[in-house]
Protein backbone atom coordinates (compact mmCIF):
# COMPACT_ATOMS: atom_id res chain seq x y z
CA UNK A 1 0.00 0.00 0.00
CA UNK A 2 3.19 2.29 0.89
CA UNK A 3 4.59 1.58 -1.91
CA UNK A 4 1.59 2.15 -4.01
CA UNK A 5 0.77 5.58 -2.73
CA UNK A 6 4.55 7.01 -3.37
CA UNK A 7 3.93 5.44 -6.73
CA UNK A 8 0.71 7.48 -7.43
CA UNK A 9 2.51 10.49 -5.51
CA UNK A 10 5.79 10.19 -7.82
CA UNK A 11 3.58 10.30 -10.97
CA UNK A 12 1.29 13.12 -9.68
CA UNK A 13 4.69 15.36 -9.33
CA UNK A 14 5.33 14.58 -12.23
CA UNK A 15 2.22 15.67 -13.43
CA UNK A 16 1.89 18.51 -11.44
CA UNK A 17 5.26 19.82 -13.06
CA UNK A 18 5.10 19.07 -16.38
CA UNK A 19 1.69 20.47 -17.90
CA UNK A 20 1.25 24.01 -19.54
CA UNK A 21 -0.12 26.09 -16.75
CA UNK A 22 0.50 29.19 -18.70
CA UNK A 23 -0.16 30.08 -22.42
CA UNK A 24 3.30 29.85 -23.58
CA UNK A 25 7.05 29.16 -21.86
CA UNK A 26 8.14 31.77 -19.68
CA UNK A 27 11.78 30.68 -20.46
CA UNK A 28 11.61 31.68 -23.58
CA UNK A 29 10.58 35.03 -23.63
CA UNK A 30 11.36 36.02 -19.42
CA UNK A 31 14.67 35.19 -17.76
CA UNK A 32 14.22 34.34 -14.12
CA UNK A 33 17.20 35.10 -13.53
CA UNK A 34 16.60 39.08 -13.74
CA UNK A 35 14.24 39.85 -11.92
CA UNK A 36 12.98 43.51 -11.31
CA UNK A 37 10.39 45.23 -9.36
CA UNK A 38 8.89 48.36 -10.37
CA UNK A 39 6.85 51.60 -9.03
CA UNK A 40 4.74 53.50 -11.27
CA UNK A 41 1.33 54.70 -12.34
CA UNK A 42 -0.69 52.56 -14.88
CA UNK A 43 -1.66 54.06 -17.75
CA UNK A 44 -3.52 51.15 -19.87
CA UNK A 45 -4.95 47.67 -18.62
CA UNK A 46 -5.74 45.21 -21.20
CA UNK A 47 -8.02 42.43 -19.97
CA UNK A 48 -7.09 40.09 -23.48
CA UNK A 49 -6.23 36.73 -24.24
CA UNK A 50 -4.13 34.47 -24.36
CA UNK A 51 -2.38 36.88 -21.78
CA UNK A 52 -3.25 39.91 -19.59
CA UNK A 53 -1.23 43.35 -19.89
CA UNK A 54 -1.08 46.80 -18.40
CA UNK A 55 1.72 49.29 -19.23
CA UNK A 56 3.53 51.23 -16.60
CA UNK A 57 5.17 54.86 -16.09
CA UNK A 58 8.22 54.67 -14.31
CA UNK A 59 10.84 57.37 -13.62
CA UNK A 60 14.43 56.16 -14.09
CA UNK A 61 17.25 56.74 -12.31
CA UNK A 62 18.27 59.17 -14.87
CA UNK A 63 14.92 60.93 -13.82
CA UNK A 64 13.14 60.53 -17.61
CA UNK A 65 9.71 58.47 -17.78
CA UNK A 66 10.04 55.79 -19.51
CA UNK A 67 6.91 53.07 -20.08
CA UNK A 68 7.09 49.43 -19.44
CA UNK A 69 5.04 46.46 -20.35
CA UNK A 70 4.21 43.84 -18.07
CA UNK A 71 2.53 40.30 -18.93
CA UNK A 72 0.39 38.05 -16.90
CA UNK A 73 -2.44 35.75 -16.65
CA UNK A 74 -5.22 35.22 -19.24
CA UNK A 75 -8.42 36.84 -18.32
CA UNK A 76 -10.34 34.23 -16.36
CA UNK A 77 -7.20 33.48 -14.44
CA UNK A 78 -7.16 36.96 -13.44
CA UNK A 79 -10.85 36.73 -12.42
CA UNK A 80 -10.33 33.58 -10.19
CA UNK A 81 -7.49 34.68 -8.24
CA UNK A 82 -9.37 37.90 -7.05
CA UNK A 83 -9.48 40.28 -9.92
CA UNK A 84 -12.24 42.43 -11.18
CA UNK A 85 -12.01 44.44 -14.35
CA UNK A 86 -12.40 48.15 -14.17
CA UNK A 87 -12.35 48.02 -10.58
CA UNK A 88 -9.16 46.19 -9.36
CA UNK A 89 -6.62 48.17 -11.61
CA UNK A 90 -7.15 51.59 -13.37
CA UNK A 91 -5.54 53.76 -15.10
CA UNK A 92 -3.65 56.39 -13.00
CA UNK A 93 -3.41 53.78 -9.96
CA UNK A 94 0.25 53.93 -8.36
CA UNK A 95 1.50 50.46 -7.51
CA UNK A 96 4.33 48.43 -7.48
CA UNK A 97 4.61 45.02 -9.37
CA UNK A 98 7.81 42.36 -9.02
CA UNK A 99 8.44 40.04 -11.95
CA UNK A 100 11.43 39.18 -14.42
CA UNK A 101 12.44 41.20 -17.27
CA UNK A 102 12.39 39.80 -21.14
CA UNK A 103 15.38 38.11 -22.54
CA UNK A 104 15.51 41.26 -25.38
CA UNK A 105 16.24 43.77 -22.89
CA UNK A 106 13.66 45.67 -23.88
CA UNK A 107 11.15 47.31 -20.67
CA UNK A 108 8.85 44.21 -20.95
CA UNK A 109 8.58 41.85 -18.12
CA UNK A 110 6.20 38.71 -16.52
CA UNK A 111 4.50 40.61 -13.89
CA UNK A 112 4.02 37.93 -10.61
CA UNK A 113 2.40 39.94 -7.92
CA UNK A 114 0.98 43.38 -7.82
CA UNK A 115 0.85 45.58 -4.49
CA UNK A 116 -1.79 48.24 -4.73
CA UNK A 117 -1.29 51.72 -2.89
CA UNK A 118 -2.98 50.34 0.42
CA UNK A 119 -0.91 47.65 0.61
CA UNK A 120 -3.53 45.19 -1.44
CA UNK A 121 -1.33 42.09 -3.19
CA UNK A 122 -2.46 40.43 -6.26
CA UNK A 123 -0.93 37.49 -7.97
CA UNK A 124 -1.04 39.15 -11.87
CA UNK A 125 0.81 35.94 -13.05
CA UNK A 126 2.15 32.56 -12.66
CA UNK A 127 5.80 31.59 -10.95
CA UNK A 128 8.50 31.81 -12.79
CA UNK A 129 9.53 28.70 -15.38
CA UNK A 130 5.90 27.60 -16.14
CA UNK A 131 4.79 26.40 -19.06
CA UNK A 132 8.65 25.48 -20.39
CA UNK A 133 8.96 22.01 -19.43
CA UNK A 134 10.08 22.39 -15.68
CA UNK A 135 14.01 21.65 -14.53
CA UNK A 136 13.94 17.85 -16.26
CA UNK A 137 13.05 16.68 -19.35
CA UNK A 138 10.45 13.98 -20.14
CA UNK A 139 13.12 11.80 -21.00
CA UNK A 140 16.34 10.28 -20.22
CA UNK A 141 19.27 12.22 -21.04
CA UNK A 142 21.69 10.17 -22.56
CA UNK B 1 19.72 11.05 -9.36
CA UNK B 2 19.12 9.43 -5.71
CA UNK B 3 19.01 12.78 -4.38
CA UNK B 4 16.44 14.13 -6.61
CA UNK B 5 14.42 11.50 -6.08
CA UNK B 6 14.27 11.55 -2.46
CA UNK B 7 13.40 15.23 -2.85
CA UNK B 8 10.86 14.28 -5.02
CA UNK B 9 9.52 11.67 -2.84
CA UNK B 10 9.47 14.34 -0.04
CA UNK B 11 7.55 17.07 -1.87
CA UNK B 12 5.45 14.08 -3.41
CA UNK B 13 4.37 13.64 0.38
CA UNK B 14 4.09 16.47 1.90
CA UNK B 15 1.73 17.43 -1.24
CA UNK B 16 -0.38 14.32 -0.53
CA UNK B 17 -0.36 14.96 3.09
CA UNK B 18 -2.01 18.40 2.07
CA UNK B 19 -4.69 16.42 0.01
CA UNK B 20 -7.13 16.40 2.82
CA UNK B 21 -7.32 12.57 2.07
CA UNK B 22 -4.95 9.52 1.34
CA UNK B 23 -4.23 8.85 -2.12
CA UNK B 24 -6.59 6.70 -3.92
CA UNK B 25 -5.13 4.52 -7.12
CA UNK B 26 -7.88 2.76 -8.38
CA UNK B 27 -11.40 0.91 -7.53
CA UNK B 28 -9.47 -1.12 -5.00
CA UNK B 29 -8.79 1.32 -2.44
CA UNK B 30 -12.69 2.67 -2.49
CA UNK B 31 -14.36 1.60 0.61
CA UNK B 32 -18.07 0.73 0.61
CA UNK B 33 -18.89 4.03 2.45
CA UNK B 34 -17.32 5.74 -0.40
CA UNK B 35 -18.48 4.04 -3.13
CA UNK B 36 -22.05 4.62 -1.48
CA UNK B 37 -21.29 8.67 -1.54
CA UNK B 38 -20.81 8.47 -5.44
CA UNK B 39 -23.35 10.19 -6.91
CA UNK B 40 -25.23 8.30 -9.62
CA UNK B 41 -27.07 8.57 -12.43
CA UNK B 42 -30.93 7.52 -12.63
CA UNK B 43 -29.28 4.73 -14.50
CA UNK B 44 -27.22 3.19 -11.90
CA UNK B 45 -24.03 4.43 -13.51
CA UNK B 46 -21.73 6.63 -11.27
CA UNK B 47 -22.29 10.32 -12.22
CA UNK B 48 -19.36 12.63 -13.54
CA UNK B 49 -21.58 15.27 -14.34
CA UNK B 50 -19.91 18.57 -12.59
CA UNK B 51 -16.91 21.24 -13.34
CA UNK B 52 -13.85 19.94 -12.61
CA UNK B 53 -10.15 20.88 -12.09
CA UNK B 54 -7.15 18.80 -13.78
CA UNK B 55 -3.66 19.01 -11.86
CA UNK B 56 -4.80 18.82 -8.37
CA UNK B 57 -5.87 16.78 -5.67
CA UNK B 58 -7.22 19.29 -3.37
CA UNK B 59 -10.93 19.64 -2.34
CA UNK B 60 -12.83 22.40 -2.22
CA UNK B 61 -14.35 25.25 -3.96
CA UNK B 62 -12.17 26.81 -7.04
CA UNK B 63 -11.21 29.73 -4.52
CA UNK B 64 -10.92 26.98 -1.31
CA UNK B 65 -8.28 25.09 -3.54
CA UNK B 66 -6.07 27.37 -4.86
CA UNK B 67 -5.36 29.33 -2.56
CA UNK B 68 -2.26 29.47 -0.65
CA UNK B 69 0.37 27.91 -2.84
CA UNK B 70 -2.44 27.16 -5.54
CA UNK B 71 -1.90 25.42 -8.24
CA UNK B 72 0.88 26.79 -10.62
CA UNK B 73 0.69 29.80 -9.03
CA UNK B 74 -2.99 31.08 -9.00
CA UNK B 75 -3.69 31.12 -5.18
CA UNK B 76 -4.65 34.27 -3.65
CA UNK B 77 -1.85 34.47 -1.06
CA UNK B 78 0.52 36.16 -2.73
CA UNK B 79 3.10 36.17 0.10
CA UNK B 80 3.30 32.19 -0.57
CA UNK B 81 5.83 30.57 -2.72
CA UNK B 82 5.00 29.62 -5.63
CA UNK B 83 3.82 26.02 -6.51
CA UNK B 84 6.40 23.40 -5.79
CA UNK B 85 5.04 21.80 -8.77
CA UNK B 86 6.38 24.33 -10.98
CA UNK B 87 9.96 23.94 -9.56
CA UNK B 88 10.04 20.39 -9.53
CA UNK B 89 10.57 17.55 -12.16
CA UNK B 90 11.12 13.91 -11.60
CA UNK B 91 9.59 11.01 -13.42
CA UNK B 92 10.30 7.57 -14.86
CA UNK B 93 11.60 8.97 -18.11
CA UNK B 94 8.78 8.60 -20.96
CA UNK B 95 9.26 5.48 -23.08
CA UNK B 96 10.55 7.45 -26.18
CA UNK B 97 12.19 5.55 -28.73
CA UNK B 98 15.59 7.14 -29.26
CA UNK B 99 15.48 8.95 -32.45
CA UNK B 100 12.23 10.72 -30.55
CA UNK B 101 13.40 10.89 -27.71
CA UNK B 102 16.04 13.63 -28.88
CA UNK B 103 13.69 15.46 -30.83
CA UNK B 104 11.66 15.76 -26.88
CA UNK B 105 15.01 16.65 -25.36
CA UNK B 106 15.42 19.13 -27.96
CA UNK B 107 12.34 20.44 -27.74
CA UNK B 108 13.08 20.72 -23.67
CA UNK B 109 16.44 22.77 -24.17
CA UNK B 110 14.23 25.18 -26.65
CA UNK B 111 12.04 25.73 -23.32
CA UNK B 112 8.86 24.68 -25.42
CA UNK B 113 9.54 27.70 -27.75
CA UNK B 114 7.26 25.53 -30.12
CA UNK B 115 4.56 24.50 -27.77
CA UNK B 116 1.12 23.76 -30.10
CA UNK B 117 -0.64 25.48 -27.41
CA UNK B 118 1.47 29.10 -28.13
CA UNK B 119 -0.39 29.30 -31.74
CA UNK B 120 -3.45 28.31 -29.77
CA UNK B 121 -4.27 25.17 -31.08
CA UNK B 122 -6.22 22.77 -28.93
CA UNK B 123 -3.97 20.57 -26.66
CA UNK B 124 -5.34 16.75 -27.36
CA UNK B 125 -5.66 14.29 -25.18
CA UNK B 126 -4.81 13.72 -22.24
CA UNK B 127 -2.81 17.38 -21.89
CA UNK B 128 -6.02 19.71 -22.70
CA UNK B 129 -6.96 17.64 -19.10
CA UNK B 130 -3.91 18.02 -17.60
CA UNK B 131 -4.00 21.86 -17.25
CA UNK B 132 -5.32 23.15 -14.16
CA UNK B 133 -5.46 26.53 -14.86
CA UNK B 134 -8.69 26.51 -16.80
CA UNK B 135 -11.82 24.38 -15.36
CA UNK B 136 -13.19 21.44 -17.28
CA UNK B 137 -17.22 20.75 -17.73
CA UNK B 138 -18.34 16.90 -17.59
CA UNK B 139 -22.21 16.70 -19.10
CA UNK B 140 -23.16 12.76 -18.80
CA UNK B 141 -26.34 11.31 -20.52
CA UNK B 142 -27.22 7.49 -20.29
CA UNK B 143 -26.06 7.53 -24.32
CA UNK B 144 -23.19 10.08 -24.73
CA UNK B 145 -20.74 11.87 -22.23
CA UNK B 146 -19.40 15.55 -23.48
CA UNK B 147 -16.28 16.80 -22.01
CA UNK B 148 -16.19 20.95 -22.36
CA UNK B 149 -12.69 22.30 -22.14
CA UNK B 150 -12.64 26.08 -20.97
CA UNK B 151 -8.99 26.49 -22.15
CA UNK B 152 -9.16 26.57 -26.29
CA UNK B 153 -13.00 26.80 -26.07
CA UNK B 154 -12.59 22.93 -27.32
CA UNK B 155 -15.04 20.03 -26.64
CA UNK B 156 -15.55 16.26 -26.93
CA UNK B 157 -18.56 14.58 -27.49
CA UNK B 158 -18.06 10.40 -26.71
CA UNK B 159 -20.56 8.28 -27.46
CA UNK B 160 -20.96 4.97 -25.27
CA UNK B 161 -21.31 1.88 -26.92
CA UNK B 162 -20.44 2.82 -29.97
CA UNK B 163 -17.41 2.16 -32.71
CA UNK B 164 -15.16 4.63 -34.24
CA UNK B 165 -16.34 5.43 -37.62
CA UNK B 166 -14.38 4.97 -40.47
CA UNK B 167 -13.70 7.24 -42.27
CA UNK B 168 -12.06 9.54 -39.88
CA UNK B 169 -10.30 12.53 -40.63
CA UNK B 170 -7.15 13.24 -38.27
CA UNK B 171 -7.71 15.78 -35.66
CA UNK B 172 -5.83 17.14 -32.80
CA UNK B 173 -8.26 15.97 -30.10
CA UNK B 174 -9.11 12.77 -31.76
CA UNK B 175 -12.24 10.63 -32.15
CA UNK B 176 -13.49 9.32 -29.10
CA UNK B 177 -16.05 6.08 -27.95
CA UNK B 178 -16.86 5.37 -24.24
CA UNK B 179 -18.32 2.21 -22.56
CA UNK B 180 -18.68 1.37 -18.80
CA UNK B 181 -16.19 -1.07 -16.87
CA UNK B 182 -18.21 -1.47 -14.25
CA UNK B 183 -18.22 1.99 -12.45
CA UNK B 184 -15.59 3.24 -14.21
CA UNK B 185 -15.59 5.22 -17.89
CA UNK B 186 -13.51 3.87 -20.32
CA UNK B 187 -12.49 6.64 -23.29
CA UNK B 188 -11.14 5.17 -26.61
CA UNK B 189 -9.45 7.54 -28.64
CA UNK B 190 -8.12 7.72 -32.03
CA UNK B 191 -8.10 9.58 -34.89
CA UNK B 192 -5.28 12.15 -33.94
CA UNK B 193 -2.83 14.05 -36.16
CA UNK B 194 0.88 14.18 -35.21
CA UNK B 195 0.89 18.27 -33.91
CA UNK B 196 -0.25 17.88 -30.48
CA UNK B 197 1.86 16.93 -27.16
CA UNK B 198 1.00 14.59 -25.01
CA UNK B 199 1.70 15.70 -21.56
CA UNK B 200 5.00 17.81 -20.93
CA UNK B 201 7.36 20.23 -23.21
CA UNK B 202 7.98 18.39 -25.95
CA UNK B 203 6.27 15.02 -25.81
CA UNK B 204 5.34 14.96 -29.62
CA UNK B 205 3.03 12.10 -31.46
CA UNK B 206 2.27 10.69 -34.24
CA UNK B 207 -0.72 10.13 -35.95
CA UNK B 208 -0.63 6.40 -35.02
CA UNK B 209 -1.74 7.63 -30.82
CA UNK B 210 -3.78 5.65 -29.26
CA UNK B 211 -5.28 6.50 -26.16
CA UNK B 212 -7.35 4.83 -23.39
CA UNK B 213 -8.67 6.63 -20.48
CA UNK B 214 -9.99 5.22 -17.44
CA UNK B 215 -12.60 8.14 -15.48
CA UNK B 216 -13.57 6.23 -11.99
CA UNK B 217 -15.25 8.60 -9.48
CA UNK B 218 -14.12 7.35 -6.30
CA UNK B 219 -16.07 9.83 -4.35
CA UNK B 220 -17.86 13.00 -4.02
CA UNK B 221 -14.89 15.07 -4.48
CA UNK B 222 -12.99 13.12 -7.01
CA UNK B 223 -12.23 11.32 -10.17
CA UNK B 224 -8.87 8.81 -9.98
CA UNK B 225 -8.32 9.59 -14.08
CA UNK B 226 -5.83 7.22 -15.85
CA UNK B 227 -4.63 7.26 -19.37
CA UNK B 228 -2.58 5.04 -21.20
CA UNK B 229 -0.92 6.00 -24.39
CA UNK B 230 0.24 3.83 -27.03
CA UNK B 231 2.14 5.06 -29.98
CA UNK B 232 4.60 2.45 -31.64
CA UNK B 233 5.77 4.87 -34.30
CA UNK B 234 7.18 6.91 -31.31
CA UNK B 235 7.47 5.16 -27.87
CA UNK B 236 8.54 1.58 -27.20
CA UNK B 237 6.10 0.73 -25.12
CA UNK B 238 2.53 1.97 -23.78
CA UNK B 239 2.93 4.89 -21.03
CA UNK B 240 0.53 5.32 -18.46
CA UNK B 241 0.22 8.03 -15.88
CA UNK B 242 -2.10 8.66 -13.06
CA UNK B 243 -3.90 11.71 -11.75
CA UNK B 244 -7.06 13.27 -10.87
CA UNK B 245 -9.64 15.71 -11.39
CA UNK B 246 -11.25 17.41 -8.59
CA UNK B 247 -14.61 18.69 -8.34
CA UNK B 248 -14.88 22.97 -8.29
CA UNK B 249 -18.78 23.09 -7.47
CA UNK B 250 -19.63 26.74 -8.25
CA UNK B 251 -17.31 27.40 -11.02
CA UNK B 252 -18.28 28.04 -14.32
CA UNK B 253 -16.71 27.72 -17.72
CA UNK B 254 -16.05 31.14 -19.46
CA UNK B 255 -14.67 32.27 -22.94
CA UNK B 256 -11.48 31.42 -23.49
CA UNK B 257 -10.37 33.27 -27.63
CA UNK B 258 -6.92 32.57 -27.45
CA UNK B 259 -6.34 34.14 -30.59
CA UNK B 260 -7.63 37.61 -29.49
CA UNK B 261 -4.47 38.67 -28.46
CA UNK B 262 -1.39 36.60 -28.86
CA UNK B 263 1.40 38.84 -29.49
CA UNK B 264 3.62 36.02 -28.25
CA UNK B 265 4.30 34.39 -31.53
CA UNK B 266 5.32 37.67 -32.69
CA UNK B 267 7.77 38.29 -30.31
CA UNK B 268 9.00 34.97 -30.63
CA UNK B 269 9.58 35.83 -34.06
CA UNK B 270 11.94 39.18 -33.21
CA UNK B 271 13.71 37.08 -30.59
CA UNK B 272 14.71 34.29 -32.78
CA UNK B 273 15.94 36.64 -35.95
CA UNK B 274 17.46 38.47 -33.62
CA UNK B 275 19.37 35.89 -32.22
CA UNK B 276 18.48 36.52 -28.32
CA UNK B 277 19.64 33.48 -26.23
CA UNK B 278 17.16 31.71 -24.87
CA UNK B 279 17.63 28.16 -24.37
CA UNK B 280 18.74 26.04 -21.66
Amino acid sequence: MARHTLGVCLALVWLFASPAWAHHSFGAEFDANKPVTLQGVVTKVEWTNPHSHFSLDVTDEKGRTVTWQLTGYTVNALYRTGWKKDVTMKVGDAVSVFGWRARDGTRSAHAREVTFADGKKLFYGPPAGTGEGGTTPAVKVP
Amino acid sequence: MTRLLLVSAIVAASWCLACGSPPTGGNQEVTSVEAAAIPRAADGKPDLTGVWQGGSRRRGTWEEANSGLGVGGTGLDPSAPASPGSQQVITDPAPYQPWAAARVLESFKRRGIDDPAGLCLPLGVPRISLVGLFPIQIVQTPTQVVILHEYMSVFRVIPLNAGHHADLVPTYMGDSVGRWDGDTLVVDVVGFNDKGWLTSTGTFHSDALHVTERYTRVDKDQIDYVVTMDDPKVLTEPWTIHTTLMLRDGTRLQEYVCAENNVEVAHYERMLKDGVPFRR
